[in-house]
């Protein structure tokens, strides 16, 4: 290899970056979208973008290709590129000056949920732009049939808020007051708009900030070129992940309980297509768009099969274009992971994305099994609820509860961590109960609720808000029929439930199975809660890896110390005998019954 | 009589001493003992020839908490919390700190979930009792912690920011039945909302408490009985230092007890020499690179500091953050053939190809001895080997084309510009513009790398001052007695009652001169500034707001909220008048200032400062460098770059086209591109 260096950098006539400032460059780009994140958590006035993170930062080269990302919400981060397009098919890139802040969140133009505002601005240097700033952050309200637009019993999409097609909100810096105007028109909550747009400008600039510095120090071309030679290095660490995958066919399904509408079912059924350093992920087989609000346009599906290949092919090479290029998506033009309009979709970023997870995860346990985690608790659990405050203004207060991750081929679970979809923090009781009429009861974690294995699956929480005031809530959720599966002969999780608690005490199952014989959708638009009554949700654990019977039994007298299963468990699920006087395990009444329980 | 500076770090012991009679300066290094570090301590006293008894005051840096806690090295700790918050110290925000590894795990819990219990109460956000405390399960939960032999307790209640009442309770009924343990409650932490950060910091009090009561035990007991009746004192992770009364019962501030040395250190070269206001204090280890910002003099503080992934501690400590990057980083090439430096470290064992130690992996120091900048005896403490350096270098060069001494040059670059990155988050992440700034560079490898961290955050100037190898302990002994308290006043500033909030200051401040007379220090000698938390009405962080001088009225409130309206702009690059500002927390530091070091005029060691001559690597080619024996230069010489200035416990590395000079206090100050290219 010709190793010449040139003063500037560069090698190989010219059409390489040499090796030190390629890390160089790599270390400043992923930096510039960090400093976006920190600008937009800080700056913002949402709860659910300042205190629970959902949103995402990421910077794109001049062909709109991602070049790196903050550590944010995996869902968005690979549909965002799609709504650049959607912009740049809009607005051609030759008419668009500095300070210009274009904004979308049409689902059907790269969106994902209606609630997620992607704004984009270019970055130029000396008059060439040298790539985009792109941020989409949740917001609160947008209108629609329910607060926080989460109407989970609707049929079209028209009632899930304002759809927003490409539009230039700021001109040259200057914003454009008729969109602003149109926007505090058709929101419940008009007193985050000015300063989440605000935050969402200050993160954008802190782009510009960054990239024009690392311009000035290392030159236009040096840049672009850098920015090439991290995609192609980014694939390459992909394709041989891929490689290592045995060539092959791996089928898996999974299901959404309902979409509302229906008492059966809705499956994802996924071929993963192993050729070499290529993978093909199949929807051929997934059914035809649904009535209910959960189906998927083509960018989130896209997004969510990369994000859930990305975990197990190259987890910590950079975040770039190059992650996705060796993958091709199959999708039928009539399916429910392929909507079009009019079709409801509130529901696809936090529910659906997740479900195409766990079945990609499943396909790749087949090719992989030692490789492979149990299935996380596979939903974001986001609820929203109108609320009134005492002096009669009304509010939107919204949370989401995480459950459990999959036993891993090292290690137990993670209890309660947001599922691989976003990296969304919970709110802090404290925080809410200063903003709104409620108070929090519990966020705990639930016993017994992860998938048994020789590594558990983490656990799922308790959570429980008691209403202050009269509400209704909203909320998407699964796994109310089954646990998250586990892999390698790992077990199923708990099942999640929706409950309301009247002030007397007295309880009833509002979504998943009663324990009477009977189920409800959990899905839920629009549920009154009064003054005193208390909403609880029991959140799953993760799928467990490995036998039960092959846990190690101090590992298990561990759990049961702890309570993270009860003591029922560890005899009934685990095989292991414990001393309940002196808290210690009988080795040898353990390895009688375990080979007893092997044997039938 | 000495006053004594003595920082204890993982592989030293550091002393620095004055003698307040003939300002006579002496500094010495031990090794570290342990388990018991104070063993250190007295091992440096000795080395140094310093009697205990002729010691006045002792400032001393501990790592013995932090250690505790990241190795959960403690007796058993129990917590009691409210019905339905057994897990928030577990569960924490429930976020994870990579995006996509699926195999990661969350840090253990500070206290065992076992010992964890809960009873019913309720407090609400007004402060009002919902539900009173259930005594029969508090007096229950009380025996428990009998039977199982638990040391010391948390109490944390949801709420108790706004009234401790119930914690105060059940503290009371836990020491009923255990008399002889330890139990704190959050609110006496720091009554401050959000309940993990609270709850995350009374547990890390509990756990830590027995450890430094007992440590700090041995230190007073070894000292008393080698005649030692001065002052003790310990440094605290927000910049002050407090007696060792205080420092047993609030060990949460100790977390950054040693650093918080050098960053006194900086703020010291400001004092002295006036001219350097805002500095970039770097440190330079074997395994770590610890970077944090003096602005005005003063080191910037965070409240948002994280000893591991969600375990927050929520005490104001200086904002000192730190990498994996140093002298032992190792450079690989990763899966997409890309040269890589770090995080790994070959630390002092197997230690880097050229000790002849066992290590075989390519480090910073054999790449820095490839380029010619680490002399090969070490100035006779050890020879290095060269050949050994050469093998480790080329190993890495081969598999990304480079040769050997361009990758040893890659190597250093890459590990610097993860130091600086490093710098960037503390400087850029803050809204600051490091060219504002001057670096100065501690630590024994800081000054070689120096130039190039300068180089690539765009700081022109860099200062190695004359007692980098000790810097912490030097710092110790300069560093002001505070206490930093604070109050919850959440209210937008148009509501705010002026008489309230003058209220709450004066009860802060009563408090802080109480605690500063403890310490010996008289009213008039205090110092006290006042800050705000603020934030837009709807927000959810705070920014750091200066509050006028004096009894406050209403034109101070609105001079507060331009003040805020700056400040947000400073940090986040946007602020707007469309929005209502607001304050959520009164803040107060108390300074009791103490004598400095002075500041001695340095002399020519008298020997030839010239050295010799060698080859030394910059810019893709040799240059032939002078070699510089730091000591001998005296005040105001000028040494040209490309040359290495050696010092007893430093060597500075000065590029082409700077230009390195010693001030008269021995410090020396290196201005890049000074001579034309």
């Amino acid at each position: 290899m010709d190793t010449k260096v040139n003063s500037n950098g560069l090698i190989e006539n010219g059409t390489k970056v040499d090796p030190v400032t390629f890390e160089v460059l790599r270390s400043i780009f992923e930096y510039a979208a960090d400093r976006m994140s920190s600008v937009l958590q800080r700056a913002s006035f949402s709860p659910i973008l300042a205190d629970m993170i959902d949103f995402s930062n990421a910077i794109y080269d001049a062909d709109a290709q991602l070049l790196s990302q903050a550590a944010n919400c995996p869902i968005h981060l690979a549909a965002m590129k799609f709504s650049a397009e959607a912009i740049i098919e809009k607005y051609a890139v030759s008419t668009m000056k500095p300070e210009d802040v274009y904004v979308v969140n049409d689902p059907y133009k790269g969106g994902t949920h209606i609630n997620d505002m992607t704004f984009m601005m270019p970055i130029f240097f000396e008059s060439e732009i040298l790539g985009f700033a792109v941020s989409r952050g949740h917001w609160m309200d947008l209108g629609g049939g329910a607060a926080g637009g989460q109407a989970m019993d609707g049929t079209h999409i028209a009632g899930e808020g304002l759809r927003l097609p490409p539009l230039k909100i700021f001109s040259e810096g200057e914003v454009n007051q008729d969109i602003l105007d149109i926007i505090l028109n058709n929101t419940r909550t008009p007193h985050f708009v000015k300063g989440d747009l605000q935050a969402h400008v200050g993160c954008l600039k802190a782009a510009d900030t960054e990239m024009k510095a690392a311009a000035e120090r290392y030159g236009l071309n040096v840049l672009t070129i850098a920015m090439k030679q991290l995609q192609e290095y980014t694939e390459s660490i992909v394709r041989k992940g891929i490689l290592e995958i045995p060539d092959g066919e791996y089928f898996a399904e999974e299901y959404a309980d309902t979409d509302g509408h229906s008492s059966e079912p809705i499956p994802i059924k996924v071929r993963l297509v192993i050729d070499g350093s290529n993978i093909n992920v199949d929807f051929s087989e997934t059914g035809p768009v649904v009535k209910g609000a959960i189906n998927s346009p083509y960018a989130n599906t896209a997004s969510a099969a990369l994000y859930s290949l990305q975990f197990f092919l190259a987890p910590h090479a950079p975040q770039n274009q190059g992650m996705f290029n060796p993958i091709t998506i199959t999708l039928p033009d009539n399916c429910w992971l392929n909507a079009k309009w009019p079709a409801p979709t509130i529901g696809c970023t936090t529910l659906t994305s997740a479900k195409i997870t766990s079945a990609v995860w499943q396909a790749l346990a087949q090719a992989c099994p030692d490789k492979i985690t149990g299935s996380t608790n596979a939903d974001c659990n986001w609820f929203v609820s109108s609320v009134v405050a005492p002096d009669g203004t009304a509010s939107v207060f919204s949370d989401l509860p995480a459950g459990g991750w999959g036993g891993t081929p090292y290690s137990d679970g993670m209890n309660v961590t947001e599922d691989p979809l976003g990296n969304c923090m919970n709110m802090p009781a404290e925080s809410a109960e200063l903003l709104f009429p409620i108070a929090y009861e519990a966020f705990e974690l639930r016993p017994d609720s992860g998938g048994a294995g020789q590594h558990r699956g983490g656990l799922g929480a308790v959570f429980k808000v008691r209403y202050l005031s009269d509400g209704l809530l909203s909320m998407e959720s699964a796994r109310t029929l089954q646990g998250s599966p586990g892999v390698n002969g790992g077990g199923f999780s708990d099942v999640q439930r929706q409950t309301k608690i009247y002030s007397d005490g007295k309880s009833e199952v509002i979504g998943g199975l009663d324990g009477k014989g009977g189920w409800k959708s959990p899905l839920l638009a629009n549920v009154p809660f009064s003054n005193g009554e208390t909403f609880m949700f029991e959140s799953t654990g993760g799928g467990g890896w490995g036998a039960a019977l092959d846990r190690d039994e101090n590992a298990v007298l561990d759990d049961v110390l702890d309570e993270y299963i009860t003591f029922d468990t560890a005899w009934n699920t685990y095989g292991v005998v414990i001393d309940k006087d002196a808290m210690t395990v009988d080795s040898q009444a353990t390895a009688a019954r375990r080979s007893e329980m092997r044997a039938s | 009589m000495w006053r004594v500076g003595i920082d204890v770090g993982g592989t030293f012991t550091d002393l620095f001493a004055w003698d307040e009679q003939d300002n006579r300066q002496i500094s010495s290094k031990v090794l570290t003992t342990k388990p018991d570090r104070s063993l250190g301590v007295m091992n440096a006293l000795k080395e140094a020839g310093i009697e205990a008894r002729d010691v006045s005051h002792l400032m001393h840096g501990t790592t013995t908490a932090t250690n505790a806690l990241i190795t959960r090295d403690y007796p058993e700790v129990a917590m009691v919390t409210t019905n339905g918050f057994r897990d928030t110290i577990e569960i924490g925000r429930q976020h994870r700190a990579e995006l996509y590894n699926p195999y990661q795990t969350k840090p253990r819990p500070i206290i065992k979930r076992r010992y964890r219990y809960t009873l019913d109460e309720r407090i609400d956000v007004n402060g009002e009792v919902v539900r009173p405390l259930d005594l029969q399960a508090a007096r229950n939960i009380a025996k428990k912690i009998r039977i199982h032999d638990i040391q010391s307790v948390a109490v944390a209640f949801i709420n108790s920011y706004v009234s401790a009442r119930h914690e105060d309770e059940m503290r009371d009924i836990i020491l009923e039945e255990n008399p002889d343990i330890y139990c704190i409650t959050s609110s006496d932490t720091r009554a401050l909302f959000r309940e993990h950060g609270r709850f995350v910091t009374a547990a890390i009090r509990a756990a830590t408490m027995p450890v430094m009561e007992q440590y700090f035990g041995h230190l007073e007991a070894s000292l008393e009985s080698a005649g030692f009746h001065g002052r003790l004192m310990i440094l605290k992770s927000s910049g002050g230092i407090t007696g060792v009364g205080y420092a047993k019962h609030h060990p949460e501030e100790l977390i950054e007890s040693g650093p918080a040395g050098g960053v006194a250190y900086a703020a010291y070269l400001n004092e002295v020499k006036g001219d350097c206001p805002n500095i970039i204090h770097t440190d330079v280890g074997g395994t770590s690179f610890d970077v944090s910002i003096v602005e005005n003099g003063k080191g910037l503080v965070t409240r948002d500091h994280e000893i591991e992934w969600e375990v927050p501690v929520i005490v104001p400590m200086l904002d000192i953050h730190s990498v994996g990057a140093g002298g032992g980083s190792i450079g690989w090439v990763d899966d997409g053939n890309s040269l890589r430096v770090g995080p790994q470290s070959a630390g002092s064992s197997p230690g880097p190809a050229s000790y002849g130690l066992g290590g075989t992996e390519p480090t910073i120091t054999d790449a820095n001895l490839l380029l010619g900048r680490i002399e090969p005896s070490l100035g006779g403490k050890m020879m290095l080997d060269v050949a050994a350096a050469e093998a480790a270098v080329s190993k890495v060069g081969e598999r990304v084309g480079l040769s050997t001494i361009e990758a040893a040059d890659g190597m250093v670059r890459i590990g610097c510009e993860n130091m600086a990155q490093a710098v960037k988050k503390v400087i850029t992440g803050r809204g600051r513009d490091p060219r504002d700034f001057i670096l100065a560079s501690f630590g024994g490898a800081g000054a070689m790398h120096a130039f190039l961290i300068a180089e690539s955050i765009n700081v022109p100037k860099i200062i190695v001052p004359a007692a980098a190898g000790v810097a912490s302990a030097f710092g110790a002994t300069a560093m002001d007695l505070r206490h930093d308290l604070e109050a919850f006043y959440f209210s937008a500033v148009v509501d705010a009652n002026v008489g309230l909030m003058n209220e709450l200051y004066d009860k802060l401040e009563s408090d802080a001169l109480a605690l500063l007379a403890a310490d010996g220090v008289s009213e008039a000698d205090v110092i006290v500034t006042r800050t705000a938390q603020m934030r837009y009405v709807g927000q959810s962080y705070e920014v750091e707001t200066p509050v006028p001088e004096g009894v406050l009225d209403e034109n101070d409130l609105s001079e507060l909220s331009q003040r805020f309206h700056q400040c947000h702009k400073q940090e986040f690059g946007v602020s707007s008048d469309d929005f209502e500002p607001s304050i959520v927390v009164l803040g107060l530091a108390a300074v009791g200032k103490t004598k400095r070091p002075p500041a001695v005029m340095v002399a020519a060691s008298g020997n030839d400062a010239k050295k010799g001559v060698r080859d030394v690597y910059f810019d893709r080619q040799w240059h032939e460098s002078v070699v510089y024996d730091g000591h001998a230069l005296g005040p105001q010489s000028e040494v040209v770059g490309p040359c290495i200035v050696e010092f007893e416990h430093a060597c500075a590395v000065i590029p082409p086209y700077a230009v390195g000079t010693v001030d008269d206090y021995g410090n020396m100050i290196i201005e890049l591109n000074k001579v034309a290219k």
